[in-house]
């Protein structure tokens, strides 16, 4: 090898290296302003057009009485739920339980996230010791890989499962994976900016995917809890008019 | 399809992942031409005019498909069919509205060209509608709080206006509204007067006293309305109201009324043109005697779609809605109906019908009296809101084709509940349970009988 392409190699890579950090700092920044406000008004024009679309429902009936606290308090216990998991498959519904503690716990809570938070906007709040951060994060590795399982396995986990099932699992995984190596270099086999890079794109993947797939459930299930007090109740008269327009005048049973 | 099978056993078209898609049930007119049309159709119409849309917008973009409902599903504990997974029976539904009534479902149909709604397709609808009896324990057990019996509804709505119901249903429904005598088993009123007087000489004779089963009285609190089956099948259940109003001071404060004496409301499992009609008929008679309450014999679906639909549909001021065992209860607390303790010798258990006991407002009432009268009482598990379907529910019970898809299907887990608890008499105030235990006692060879609450108080209540 002569001393020129050593000099050429080592620019390629010195190259490389530099697109790397460009790339991490634009995803660091832009990219993530950009994903995280998309996901933000993404998640809040769900919640105000389902909750414009209750609303709307709401005035065509007769009877509005919806027990409100009853559904705040079955919807709070359901967040909670250790009055209702071990009743039907409590080993998968404990997992999920685990899957979903970590999910909301250490994006929020870790402290190199605060740190981001605290160095771009000037806000902090208390964050958990990177111990707890640890076993959250295993948890949740551990958690979802039992839910991919439950999916694989189980005959109705497969029959529900479509591909997007599956995608939107491995998208949650990759950047608690991800972020979980980055912290632990002993356990990476990746270079640390290459990790950080896909830590960083797969969490902003997840912003986006969060209020236009399924993931929309973390914000919408306020009205889930309350759909069946809503939506048992018919607009009086309404029945007859579908009937009539379907079968005019001389509608019959 | 065989008959008396042993339960499980696996070869019957009912059973298993690979069950054949042939209709468990009969429909009036089985070519009814342009089915998918008709049924976009019938489903655009649905939409316009009522709130579905919204409800389906929702759990289109909500259903986490965790399959945790499938655990609580006894039906699909039972087949392993894949449509009888509650949250797969709702996508088959959601599935089309999205393809058909939002834009991104458009244009997902336009990229791909797949996922149209197909001639099969109905047929898989048809199916997995009626294999669901409607028990609503999915939604209990639900994380998010879907009602996948709510979607269920609606796609019956749906077929019902595609005129694709089950026939049992759709028969005893134009008898109700469209037939001469006004009630589900097209009784006249004539054989109901005289049906009344033999029950009230029966009780004479019983109980040496003389007790009313009033009929058009004018100004009275409770209108009566039991499920006119009772009459022709549960003629100890009818004793036992009438002699449970007498014991209670009631006897001049109750009416059956001659307008409407059936409180059947198949609509709940079909149809809300159907559901609403029968509703207004319930406030009508009421209004026509000038009663003040509605009071619901032994009968589950119809005690909770007049407590739930009475205020929807009724118009203004509806009036309040009791059911029978609710009052007995109520009565024994105040003093009124008072109780022969331990009368019952034999084990008594009780089933709580889904309808009344899933929502958690008829839990407690019958099984504090039950306490009181039967010397023996055992619970089965797991029971309350947590209860399991008779197996006969949504309506299925009134469809004779469909029996043995009742007896090894959502009868079993029921069998082998009932064999458990070692009881002699299953109380069940809701004449579809009544129907359908008797089968599975049968069927499944229990040592055990069936009664209503009210055969038991005729027992057992105190006359001065």
């Amino acid at each position: 090898m002569t001393s020129s392409t050593r000099l050429s190699n080592w620019s390629k890579a010195r190259k490389l290296e530099m697109n790397m950090e460009a790339l991490l700092e634009f995803a660091k920044g832009p990219l993530f302003v950009g994903t995280f406000s998309f996901m933000v008004l993404g998640l809040l024009r769900r919640v105000i057009s389902q909750w414009v679309q209750v609303r709307a429902s709401l005035k065509r009936l007769t009877n509005r009485e919806i027990a409100v606290g009853a559904n705040v308090k079955q919807s709070l216990a359901w967040l909670l739920p250790v009055k209702h998991l071990y009743r039907n498959r409590p080993f998968v519904s404990l997992m999920s339980f685990f899957f979903h503690v970590g999910l909301l716990l250490v994006p929020l809570f870790l402290v190199s996230h605060i740190d981001l938070w605290r160095r771009g906007l000037g806000i902090a709040w208390p964050g958990i010791s990177l111990y707890t951060a640890d076993v959250l994060t295993i948890a949740t590795i551990v958690a979802a890989l039992v839910l991919l399982g439950f999916r694989l396995f189980d005959r109705a986990g497969r029959t529900l499962s479509t591909s997007l099932d599956y995608f939107l699992l491995a998208a949650v995984l990759v950047p608690f994976v991800s972020g979980f190596m980055a912290l632990h270099p002993a356990f990476n086999p990746l270079a640390y900016d290459t990790t950080m890079l896909i830590h960083v794109l797969s969490s902003e993947l997840l912003f986006v995917l969060l209020p236009t797939t399924k993931l929309a459930h973390a914000a919408l299930f306020i009205f889930d809890r309350f759909s069946s007090d809503v939506f048992w109740k018919m607009p009086a008269g309404a029945g007859d008019r579908v009937a009539q327009e379907l079968y005019g005048e001389g509608r019959k049973v | 399809m065989t008959t008396s099978a042993a339960p499980g056993r696996d070869g019957l078209s009912i059973l298993g992942p690979e069950a054949k898609r042939e209709l468990l049930y009969n429909v009036e007119n089985p070519d009814v031409p342009n089915r998918v049309d008709r049924f976009l159709q019938a489903f655009e119409s649905i939409l316009r005019h009522t709130n579905y849309g919204a409800l389906l917008d929702l759990y289109a973009r909500s259903r986490a498909k965790c399959g945790r409902c499938a655990t609580t599903c006894q039906v699909y504990q039972v087949t392993k069919n894949p449509m009888d997974i509650p949250c797969y029976r709702t996508d088959l539904l959601v599935k089309v509205y999205q393809r058909y009534f939002t834009f991104g479902g458009w244009l997902n149909g336009l990229a791909s060209g797949e996922g149209f709604l197909t001639e099969e397709d109905v047929d898989e609808m048809m199916n997995a509608f009626y294999r669901c009896t409607a028990c609503r324990r999915c939604t209990l057990e639900c994380p998010m709080g879907i009602d996948h019996a709510l979607i269920t509804h609606l796609g019956r709505y749906i077929l019902s206006e595609v005129r694709l119901p089950p026939r049992a249903l759709q028969v005893s429904v134009r008898a109700q509204l469209e037939g001469e005598t006004g009630n589900t088993s097209a009784l006249p009123l004539k054989a109901l007067k005289s049906n009344l007087e033999f029950l009230e000489e029966e009780i004479e004779e019983d109980k040496g006293i003389q007790v009313k089963l009033p009929l058009d009285q004018s100004d009275v609190e409770y209108v009566f309305f039991a499920p006119v089956s009772d009459f022709i099948m549960e003629a100890d259940t009818v004793m036992g109201n009438a002699l449970v109003m007498h014991a209670m001071g009631e006897a001049d404060n109750w009416t059956l009324g001659s307008g409407n004496y059936d409180s059947i409301n198949y609509g709940l499992f079909y149809s809300d043109w159907i559901l609403e009609r029968n509703i207004q008929r319930l406030v009508a008679e009421v209004r026509r005697l000038g009663g003040k309450k509605i009071l619901i014999g032994e009968c589950g679906h119809a005690s909770r779609s007049a407590k739930q639909f009475v205020p929807v549909f009724g118009g203004p001021n509806p009036p309040p809605v009791v059911n029978c065992v609710e009052l007995a209860y109520q009565k024994y607390l105040e003093g009124k109906l008072r109780l022969k303790p331990k009368a019952i010798s034999e084990r008594v258990t009780y089933h709580d019908p889904c309808n009344i006991s899933r929502s958690g407002w008829i839990v407690d009432q019958p099984r504090e009296l039950l306490k009181v009268i039967a010397e023996n009482y055992v619970e089965m598990t797991p029971n309350g809101t947590q209860n399991y379907c008779c197996g006969g529910g949504g309506g299925t019970v009134s469809i004779e084709e469909m029996h043995d898809f009742r007896m090894e299907v959502g009868g079993k887990v029921k069998a082998d509940q009932l064999k458990a608890t070692g009881a002699d008499i299953v109380v069940a105030p809701c004449a579809n349970c009544k129907k359908q235990l008797r089968e599975v006692i049968k069927h499944y060879e229990l040592p055990m009988e069936v009664k209503g609450l009210h055969d038991l108080l005729y027992q057992a209540v105190e006359l001065e």
